[in-house]
């Protein structure tokens, strides 16, 4: 994971100094994949594409869907929730009714059989940042966990690494924390001193031992909703939030930030369940929705950072400082080890439910 | 013979409908329960083995057993207003108790956060005239679990009573009365009993539907308030795992039959006046 890391930092650099003397390369990029639908006649054909609702959806249509569906006469058909059971089933029993879908990199890796292999000949992922392509499935949105506090409570002394959340003494009151053993392990072991390159594979029993610390101390969460709710509230001064829940609380005036020290960023991918009825057409949707102008439409409006660099030009400066995948908060953090997890999520969860109870 | 039985037509939708809707999922999952991932018992040694989810069926008995009694404590009172006020006041009470259900679980849910939080309204109320000078934690734990279940479903506990209620012949209770029973004696020797097939019908669909909850208990409960249907929610939707997911919901499923069939043998003892 660590090489993960660095390599494509490598390669962003260079493509954002390359980008600095012609953004005007970025509209070349658009209408070569335009050119690309040309090649193939798609016009009146369909797709369905189905993601987690909500505002995410929705900023999907905007950003993914409609641009895709005027370049290519493809009518695409909005279905969901994504549901990982549902998903399975449809796939298991051959009759998917899904081309393309929103999975996190958890599910993808868990489950690769489940999907379709990318024709890269179709999809032009050259200009991504490789650590989010996948042979299944390309990154569509890279967000991260933070360290988040309220300026309210927390005042001027804001915590600056995880060991600080779970330092009880300093920040006295309930913290809000993720009820999940992912990512709740590598924070554990962050708090308890490791280094972010040392983390994997995780010692879970120092990750436990760690958490029973402050087992009385935390207000645990299993909605994104409840935890902005937290913060607004002032229920708890400091915690763990998503960095685009941060972004959306923040930017309604809330006394509620985020450090981008330690962050841990993690995928969503779109993929293509095995046997998907459009699935040709799912493969140039794939092609379309990572190009830059879409994926800068989706970080304008969500906050949901790019997997393809050359979107960078393209977006708010406003809404840039609160990215995942700006070179500076890359160099701030570490991109979460899917493959870890998904050799180990069933046991550690079965551990993290036993310790709850306890 | 059969055909002709006009019972057998009326009951024939029914039982279609119940047969392709309920038994062949339940024996689907009953199937891949024990023959996976190979032939036996091994999904259910995992569940009877491990401490999590004997934890975990005990929290969830015990959560609704505590709700059902809970329902019936405050159900009652508000089914018998209802059945002796005049019919404006009960039109008004009975539209009282159905609104909980016009209204999505979760905003309900998260409503009762935003009252019950430490700067909540009910904390600040009550710092605010000198009652308590640190806020009481009434939600993140059981108690918020509770008082969100019940509030949930307190209805299905009244309207059995109600009916049950409505029905019984104010007589008999003044006949205890004139025969010299005081008015507590009379109520627990006459009225109950009579309320009892309503009070059973309601802790039945309120301990029955509280097994299955779990958006409640994962966002007003604690650390510990895990329930058996969140933790099948999980096998399936984070793991696939079908097999041990069966398992967990063929063990609710008996464990709700038996005392269904419980309920009702004690029910025909006391018919038969043992």
């Amino acid at each position: 994971m660590t090489n993960n890391t660095k390599t494509p930092d490598l390669s962003r650099r260079t493509f954002m100094t390359t980008s600095l003397y012609a953004t005007a390369s970025v509209v070349a990029l658009g209408s070569g994949t335009r050119q690309a639908f040309a090649a193939t006649d798609l016009s009146g054909r369909q797709m369905v594409f189905a993601s987690w609702g909500g505002s995410y959806q929705a900023a999907q249509e905007a950003a993914y869907c409609n641009p895709f569906m005027q370049s290519s006469g493809v009518s695409v058909i909005q279905d969901g929730p994504m549901n990982g059971s549902k998903l399975r089933t449809m796939v298991e029993a051959g009759e998917p009714i899904w081309d393309v879908v929103d999975v996190t990199d958890t599910f993808l890796f868990a489950n690769e059989e489940l999907f379709e292999d990318l024709d890269f000949d179709v999809v032009d992922a050259s200009a991504l940042d490789q650590s989010y392509v996948h042979a299944k499935g390309i990154g569509c949105i890279v967000w991260s966990y933070n360290i988040a506090f309220n300026t309210d409570i927390v005042g001027e002394n804001t915590p600056q690494s995880w060991a600080d959340v779970f330092d009880v003494e300093k920040f006295p009151g309930k913290r809000a924390l993720r009820d999940r053993a992912y990512p709740m392990m590598e924070i554990a072991l962050m708090a308890d001193g490791v280094a972010m390159e040392d983390l994997y594979p995780l010692d879970i029993d120092r990750a436990f031992k760690k958490l029973d610390t402050i087992k009385d101390h935390v207000i645990w969460y299993t909605s994104n909703s409840a935890c902005q709710q937290l913060f607004v509230d002032g229920e708890v001064g400091v915690g763990v939030m998503l960095n685009g829940r941060t972004f959306d609380v923040n930017n309604k005036g809330a006394p509620v930030s985020l450090s981008w020290n330690q962050n841990i960023r993690s995928v969503d991918y779109l993929v293509i369940p095995k046997g998907a009825p459009n699935a040709e057409v799912a493969q140039h949707f794939m092609n379309s929705a990572a190009n830059a102008e879409n994926q800068a439409l989706m970080a304008n409006t969500l906050a949901f950072a790019p997997v393809n660099p050359a979107a960078f030009p393209l977006i708010e400066g406003a809404v840039l400082p609160w990215l995942a995948t700006t070179q500076e908060n890359v160099d701030r953090g570490f991109l979460i080890d899917a493959g870890f997890w998904r050799d180990n999520l069933d046991a550690v969860t079965e551990r993290w439910t036993e310790w709850k109870l306890s | 013979m059969l055909l002709r039985n006009r019972a057998f037509w009326l009951v024939l939708p029914a039982v279609l409908l119940i047969g392709i809707c309920f038994l062949y999922p339940v024996t689907w999952l009953l199937q891949r329960s024990v023959s996976e991932p190979v032939w036996g018992f091994q999904n259910y040694q995992t569940i009877f083995g491990r401490s999590i989810y004997l934890g975990v069926l005990w929290n969830t008995i015990s959560i609704a057993g505590t709700t059902t009694t809970l329902c019936a404590l405050f159900g009652f009172p508000v089914a018998y207003s209802m059945v002796h006020s005049k019919p404006l006041l009960r039109r008004v009470l009975i539209f009282v108790v159905l609104i909980p259900f016009w209204t999505s679980i979760l905003v309900r849910s998260f409503a009762w956060l935003v009252i019950l939080q430490g700067g909540g309204i009910i904390n600040d109320l009550l710092i605010g005239i000198g009652l308590i000078v640190e806020p009481l934690e009434l939600v993140y734990n059981r108690f918020g679990v509770l008082l969100g279940m019940v509030q949930v479903l307190l209805p299905f506990m009244i309207f059995p009573l109600y009916s049950v209620m409505a029905r019984i012949d104010e007589s008999y209770f003044k006949a205890a009365m004139n025969l010299g029973a005081n008015p507590i004696r009379a109520f627990l020797r006459v009225y109950l009993p009579l309320c009892l097939p309503g009070l059973l019908t309601g802790a039945m669909l309120v301990f029955i539907i509280s097994l299955g909850y779990f958006i409640t208990p994962a966002l007003l409960g604690g650390r510990g308030d895990i329930m058996i249907a969140q933790l099948i929610f999980d096998r399936i939707d984070e793991f696939g795992d079908w097999p041990l997911a069966s398992a967990l919901a063929i063990v609710l499923l008996v464990g709700t039959g038996l005392l269904f069939v419980t309920v009702n043998v004690l029910l025909k003892l006391r018919g038969r006046g043992v």
